[in-house]
């Protein structure tokens, strides 16, 4: 058994030292790649020394560290209007603030791999950052998910465009492509997503050892930045072995855990702390969360595979969660109520993301009358502070937790 | 014995008290303004001497509204979602869905036949669609907020609002009456805006007779009549119907005092 903390501290470590070595002396004189979290490419890019920077993450981190409000205020004063997404213009704002991020100071990008195409704005947004920073884009054109199941034409499609990518990394990087590396790498990330699924099932018990959203958030972390390293496989190693010892101890993120709930959609990270107090009153434990699989829907089976190295990046490109067909992705929300013994679900639509918030008010209509689950859909933003409207929420999720326990009491 | 009700509203304060059979003793209203615990208090005190009683005979006292933590003499506190739903099946039974538009928001709530919160959904960001629609649309034409809903019903050609915004309506307003349109047309079209987009919002808990409609605006003939009409159905609406989130607060009040169970948070009472 681990204290507890091990995985925190192993977590702080690694990256501190992903943060170090974007600095000037830490690059070493490798090459930046610039992508998006969701179905990105970098056991790719890896392979060819690239150091991997993903704007929304420095854009969540900045939202949690209060800077972003600042942030986007520079972008709106250069023009960009109130109804561009949050994360764009904390973006805009950093490279505005010479990219004096909480971490230090982010490199520019040699390389903008737009490797989600199916958001309008991660194209634009990537656009921008070739135009403001004179870099190339490569933008990966990934098919929309129509069933379960990828069709083959389309993982051949973004082959081939993967194909291209990696010449153009060899180019950028002077490092010729080895595929023996490639395989290797995504051994790694295989093997720190088989442990990720397994930490995500303890969720499945009484009381869950941990908040599969707001802890979740930060679980993910690793696999959404270090994916292919030893430290990320490390990381889940320990994440999986303390969650373990917490469920033996029956020990939960809440004191009684009253309501097991399901979250579609991003956290306000600029007000992350608070909006979580909201439903730990109430004894609510996030038990699975849609959120945390934006850096893969590894728990439904989308795992890389060193067997099939492109074919597999395909996959996993074609598979983020807001590529899903809308049907899919209720049909997900269902099994999580059914297979995480959920009591509801809570919807947070952000007002910025329109691939997480398009078809959440028909999700909660299809659940609440179709299935009969109790689902709550609350409003603001994942990265501007100003649309957190404190008195609003807490009147909803009061009223919602009011009336599931008033509805228990009276055995209906 | 006695119990009250406090909905404290962004820009009413309402107190309720029933007594031990759940009748309605006495009632209390006026403007919430500056301090929401001098409003509460003038509005109990008002209440107690109504009903001809002692402060010590009401045995449990439950806030609601905006105002509900700052209630100096509140046991304790549970939204106004709840407490609408419980007060709207008090006064009509048999209803099934709620339609309550207030000062700044509007709530579509689905109750069950025993007045408990089935689903509901709220006006986000935003007070198009609220009481604070027509006050702006009553101070852009000159009149009073009692007298757009009367002279509404005259319409003959009710205009068309297409303003979303509660600030821009004015504008639109403006420029309909610069073109020589009439008020009663103008004005019952800015009632049929507010009430299609209030059904929008009940479709999303969907609409199950009986409708009941709460709140202040609900003393506005004209927006009970452009609801009827959009909606293609009678609703209820009561003369108490501004007292609907204090009964129901005192509803719950009683059953408190009754020995039931808490299932709101009771920790949070602050002063």
């Amino acid at each position: 058994m681990t204290d507890g903390d091990a995985g925190k501290d192993l977590q702080r470590r690694l990256l501190s030292e992903y943060y170090g070595s974007l600095s000037d002396e830490g690059r070493n004189g490798r090459k930046v790649a610039y992508m998006f979290v969701p179905g990105n490419v970098v056991e790719l890019t890896r392979c060819f020394d690239m150091l991997p920077v993903y704007p929304e993450i420095n854009a969540l981190q900045c939202g949690i560290k209060k800077m972003a409000g600042d942030l986007i205020l520079r972008a709106e004063n250069l023009g960009y209007s109130s109804d561009v997404c949050g994360y764009v213009k904390n973006d805009i704002g950093l490279m505005l603030s010479d990219r004096k991020s909480p971490f230090g100071v982010l490199p520019k990008p040699d390389l903008l791999v737009c490797n989600y195409s199916g958001c309008n704005t991660f194209v634009k947004w990537f656009e921008a950052l070739a135009h403001f920073y004179d870099a190339e884009l490569f933008v990966l054109d990934i098919p929309y998910l129509r069933e379960r199941e990828a069709a083959k034409e389309d993982v051949d499609y973004i082959v081939a465009q993967l194909e291209e990518l990696a010449t153009v990394c060899a180019r950028i990087s002077g490092v010729p492509f080895d595929r023996g590396r490639l395989r290797r790498t995504l051994e790694l990330s295989m093997e720190a997503e088989r442990l990720w699924v397994e930490a995500l099932k303890t969720a499945q018990s009484h009381p869950s050892p941990y908040d599969a959203y707001f802890e979740a958030v930060f679980y993910m972390a690793p696999l959404n930045i270090l994916r292919g390293t030893e430290g990320c496989v490390e990381y889940y190693r320990l994440l999986l072995e303390e969650l373990r010892a917490r469920q033996k101890e029956r020990r939960g993120p809440v004191p009684e855990e009253k309501f097991r709930v399901v979250f579609e959609g991003p956290p306000p990270w600029p007000h992350f702390r608070s909006f979580w107090e909201l439903f730990k009153r109430w004894g609510v434990c996030g038990v699975a969360s849609t959120y945390s699989k934006v850096g893969g829907l590894f728990d439904q089976g989308i795992l890389h595979d060193p067997a099939q190295p492109l074919e597999s990046i395909a996959r996993y490109a074609m598979n983020c969660y807001t590529n899903w067909n809308l049907g899919l992705r209720l049909d997900l929300l269902r099994r999580y109520v059914k297979e995480y013994e959920a009591d509801a679900v809570v919807i947070h639509s952000t007002k910025s993301c329109r691939s997480f918030s398009v078809g959440q008010a028909d999700f909660r209509e299809v659940l609440v009358k179709n299935d009969g689950i109790p689902t709550l859909m609350v409003e603001s933003d994942l990265a501007d502070p100003r649309y957190y409207s404190e008195a609003q929420l807490k009147n909803r999720i009061d009223a919602f937790f009011e009336s599931l326990s008033h509805r228990r009491l009276l055995g209906g | 014995m006695y119990v009250a009700g406090a909905d404290i509203g962004s820009t009413t304060a309402k107190v309720v008290i029933l007594d031990g059979e759940g009748k309605i003793a006495a009632t209390s209203l006026g403007p919430t303004g500056a301090s929401i615990v001098e409003a509460a208090q003038r509005r109990f005190k008002e209440a107690i001497e109504a009903a001809k009683i002692d402060e010590h005979e009401v045995e449990f006292v439950v806030g609601t509204g905006y105002g509900r933590f700052k209630i100096p003499f509140g046991h304790t506190q549970i939204t106004e979602i709840s407490c609408h739903a419980k007060g709207a099946h008090y006064l009509f039974p048999g209803t099934r869905t709620i339609v309550d538009i207030g000062g700044q928001d509007t709530k579509a709530i689905g109750a069950d036949e025993r007045g408990e919160v089935t689903d509901f959904c709220m006006n986000d960001k935003c007070a198009a669609g609220t009481g604070r629609f027509l006050d702006n649309a009553a101070l852009a034409v000159g009149l009073s907020i009692d007298e757009i809903g009367p002279i509404s019903l005259k319409a003959a050609k009710p205009l068309r609002i297409t303003n979303v915004c509660t600030v821009f309506v004015e504008s639109e307003i403006m420029s309909h009456m610069a073109r020589g349109e009439k008020i009663e047309d103008v004005l019952r079209g800015v009632h049929n805006a507010i009430a299609i987009r209030s059904i929008a919002l009940m479709r999303r808990v969907g609409i199950t007779p009986e409708v009941t409609f709460t709140g202040g605006v609900s003393r506005n003939v004209g927006m009970v009549q452009a609801l009827e009409g959009q909606l293609g159905t009678k609703v209820n609406v009561s003369p108490l119907s501004q007292y609907v989130g204090a009964i129901g607060a005192a509803l719950y009040a009683l059953e408190r005092a009754r020995g039931a169970p808490p299932t709101e948070l009771v920790a949070e009472a602050s002063g």
